[in-house]
């Protein structure tokens, strides 16, 4: 019977066909709706999208006119380099109106189109086990560098402009259009251009003429609010509330009633008063929108942060090492007293002499501020670097003055089997660890939830140290509290910020908040050569060929890693070599315009070798505000016994060990 | 009749033996130095353990995994991006966002350096 059904029936009388037809027409009907649902979503979306590619548009015309007025340039007539240089401007403020989303979607490409530098070496956190990078920097602020030099080349300042106007069409891929179509990307590319606000856009990091820095940030808050309002034209049901247009109002506002010189500008007010209140703002929209990221600038911003002044602004170094996966409270503050254990006890070292303690001390903001340098394992030699503190260290993409290490756990291994340092090696260091009772009955505890390490290592007596000392870098200064409206401060802190921002120049490489070598996005630490010299008499530069020794090239020598300037009143001496005593020397140092502006022979210096003028009242300035960054610190005090060894020689070893 | 099944058996058991120590192997470059070679095996090998502890039951290489989940093929891993995007995602990868830089790198040398089973 099913056979004669199947077979023999007309085709048209087949039940399944009906069946079929029925199937089939809900499947269309569906379809015209999804379709059509896809079409309005489209058309709707078009505002916003239109006036991404209309900015693209202008912005690609000043490219091909700035191209064609070099092309016909004389660049020998001053009024020629007149007209370039005004184009040059002319195509910044274009640029300014789609700045927002280039940044956030290609970095690597907008350093084509407006890098700060012509060549520049990154490690970012996300590469960590990948060499450092080359990124070759082209564009605007490039080109108007090179006609500021010596030696001018037609053909070298075209291929400037050429190099950018093949990178503005990245921005055109369907890949990086096709963001444009959801709202996620928006609130993510304007949180990392409210930190550009606040760290970047208004230290002259990338504006080498330091008289347009406000008007370009003015005529970046207005292409801003366009996009803004587009957005919202586009995005209905995740709209900017009218709280945030009405805070960016105000912004734009204050803006525009500071003066035009950025040294005068309020940076205080400016961060505190409207930035910071954009910023909470908007982390509020990621969470209540349920934004998802798809960009590797949000590697390490946290989501759940409400203030840029926060040390939560992002995720620091990874200290827990082998115990990552472990969150029972009870055993992490087991692992965190053994962890204190070993920070003091000299059995790491080959000679049972130091501990962790004798050079970080934990009375000198762990740091040894009685010496320029360290000595060595043998006692009479100086290590070739200061020891860095160890607060905040964790807020270091990577560690060590030349970037040697990319974790905490790999620089404590480091300084442990060195023997300039401490001179031991991971079978004695075991071994005598063990014979220590109450060691051994905590890492045989510990190992179990470790089951990827079949023996008690190395790793985990360097994770319980980790896990200890990366505790000491949860502190507030002052100057958070005033940024965070908790505190009032000081008039003199606030002008110290404002040339801290400005004229001082020490925002273009400490940034804000961490006042650090990590910048907005916060995924990379930078390098800097400043031409340290090698003693006070500034004769010679210091030997020491810091990021070289890691990543030799023509740019990294004599480069160091900036270190962050918080509790620097306490942490003396400074600079790589500990060469300064005084705050006050730094300053010198650096409103000389560093190791060049001594008259040293540095070929590489990212420092601007000129004076930067500044009077004696501002130096004090700065002084009072480096001061507000001291952290409320609460410092540990040492265990009053180490655990006892089976080794009786071992038990004659101090706490904190006699170096 | 004995002898046969006794040899059967023993056949069986060898087998299961086998099944149950069919070690993985992992495709590290012949220019690699023996003392690297160590390391990366050492590394595959915690790669291995923490995958399996930690990631196999979204990621079907030792189970079956779940519908719609990668099974980390060669191109797929071979894609860095793999490892920022694993890290950062705090929603579906809350375990793997927990895990220091080392254990992630551990992992990701053991997917891509295993040779698949055809």
């Amino acid at each position: 019977m099913q056979k004669d059904f199947c077979d023999g029936a007309p085709w048209h009388f087949r039940r399944p066909y009906y069946i079929n037809m029925k199937i089939v027409s809900i499947i269309i009907i569906l379809l015209i709706t999804v379709v059509l649902s896809f079409s309005f979503s489209e058309r709707h979306n078009k505002t916003y999208n239109n006036l991404y590619e209309t900015s693209i548009n202008a912005f690609k015309q000043e490219q091909s006119s700035l191209e064609k007025i070099i092309t016909r340039a004389d660049l020998s007539s001053e009024k020629d380099i007149q007209v370039i240089k005004q184009k040059i401007a002319s195509a910044r403020l274009a640029l300014k109106n789609i700045d927002f989303w280039l940044r956030y979607f290609e970095p690597i490409a907008y350093k084509k189109i407006n890098g700060p530098l012509p060549v520049e070496w990154e490690n970012e956190v996300f590469e960590k086990f990948e060499p450092p990078y080359k990124r070759e920097g082209a564009g605007l602020t490039v080109a108007e560098l090179y006609l500021d030099g010596k030696i001018l080349s037609k053909d070298s300042l075209l291929q400037l402009i050429k190099k950018s106007q093949t990178a503005i069409q990245t921005f055109e891929a369907d890949s990086i259009s096709s963001q444009l179509n959801a709202y996620h990307h928006f609130f993510l590319a304007n949180r990392l251009f409210l930190l550009n606000l606040a760290a970047v856009y208004t230290t002259g990091f990338e504006c080498p003429d330091t008289n347009r820095i406000i008007p370009e940030l003015r005529s970046l808050l207005n292409g801003t609010a366009n996009i803004y309002t587009t957005y919202n034209l586009s995005f209905p049901a995740t709209p900017l509330t009218k709280e945030y247009l009405t805070a960016y109002d105000s912004t734009v506002e204050f803006v525009n009633h500071q003066p035009t010189s950025f040294s005068s500008f309020d940076h205080f007010d400016f961060i505190k008063n409207h930035i910071n209140t954009l910023y909470a703002l908007n982390q509020q929209y990621i969470n209540d929108y349920n934004v998802n990221s798809i960009n590797l600038n949000d590697y390490t911003i946290n989501n759940n942060n409400r203030t840029i002044f926060s040390k939560s602004l992002y995720n620091p170094q990874n200290t827990k090492g082998v115990f990552s996966l472990v969150d029972d409270e009870k055993i992490l503050s087991e692992i965190r007293r053994i962890g204190k254990l070993l920070f003091y006890d000299p059995i790491l070292s080959g000679n049972n002499m130091r501990s962790c303690a004798s050079c970080h001390k934990p009375d000198q903001y762990y740091t040894d501020t009685t010496r320029r340098t360290a000595l060595q394992f043998d006692n009479q030699h100086s290590l070739p670097r200061n020891t860095p503190t160890l607060i905040n260290s964790v807020y270091n993409h990577l560690l060590m003055l030349d970037g040697k290490h990319i974790s905490l756990q790999a620089q404590g291994k480091d300084v442990m089997t060195n023997p300039a340092e401490m001179n031991s090696n991971e079978k004695e260091l075991i071994k005598k660890v063990l014979s220590c009772k109450e060691y051994k009955d905590a890492f045989r505890k510990f190992l179990k939830l470790t089951p990827e390490e079949k023996d008690i290592s190395l790793n985990h007596i360097v994770s319980a140290i980790t896990y200890y000392d990366g505790s000491f870098s949860s502190f507030t200064a002052p100057f958070d509290d005033a940024m965070n409206n908790k505190q009032v401060i000081g008039a003199d802190v606030k002008k110290g910020f404002n040339l801290f921002m400005s004229k001082a120049q020490c925002a273009t490489c400490h940034f804000v908040p961490n006042f650090n070598g990590v910048k907005p996005p916060y995924i990379g630490s930078e390098f800097e050569v400043i031409g340290t010299p090698e003693d006070t008499s500034f004769v010679n530069i210091s030997s020491d060929k810091g990021r070289y020794t890691i990543n030799p090239a023509t740019e990294t020598l004599h480069a160091f890693r900036t270190g962050s300037i918080r509790n620097a009143q306490f942490t003396k001496p400074y600079m790589h070599n500990g060469v300064f005593n005084t705050l006050e020397e730094v300053i010198d140092f650096y409103d000389a315009g560093g190791g060049t502006g001594k008259k040293l022979k540095i070929d590489n210096q990212t420092l601007a070798g000129d004076s930067l003028k500044l009077s004696t009242g501002e130096k004090k300035q700065l002084i009072a505000f480096i001061h507000s960054l001291n952290e409320n610190v609460i410092f540990e005090t040492s265990p009053a016994s180490l655990p006892r060894s089976s080794d009786k020689e071992l038990n004659n070893r101090k706490v904190g060990g006699q170096y | 009749m004995k002898s046969i099944l006794g040899i059967i058996f023993i056949l069986f058991c060898t087998v299961l033996v086998q099944c149950k120590t069919q070690k993985i192997e992992y495709n590290i470059p012949s220019h690699v130095s023996a003392l690297n070679r160590a390391i990366f095996l050492d590394r595959c090998e915690k790669g291995r353990i923490l995958f399996k502890a930690n990631c196999s039951g979204c990621h079907g290489i030792f189970t079956k995994g779940k519908d719609g989940v990668p099974n980390f093929t060669k191109d797929e891993i071979d894609n860095y991006r793999a490892v920022v995007l694993i890290a950062r995602d705090q929603k579906n990868h809350a375990v793997a966002a927990k895990m220091s830089p080392e254990q992630i790198d551990h992992i990701i040398t053991f997917l891509s350096l295993r040779i698949e089973k055809k």
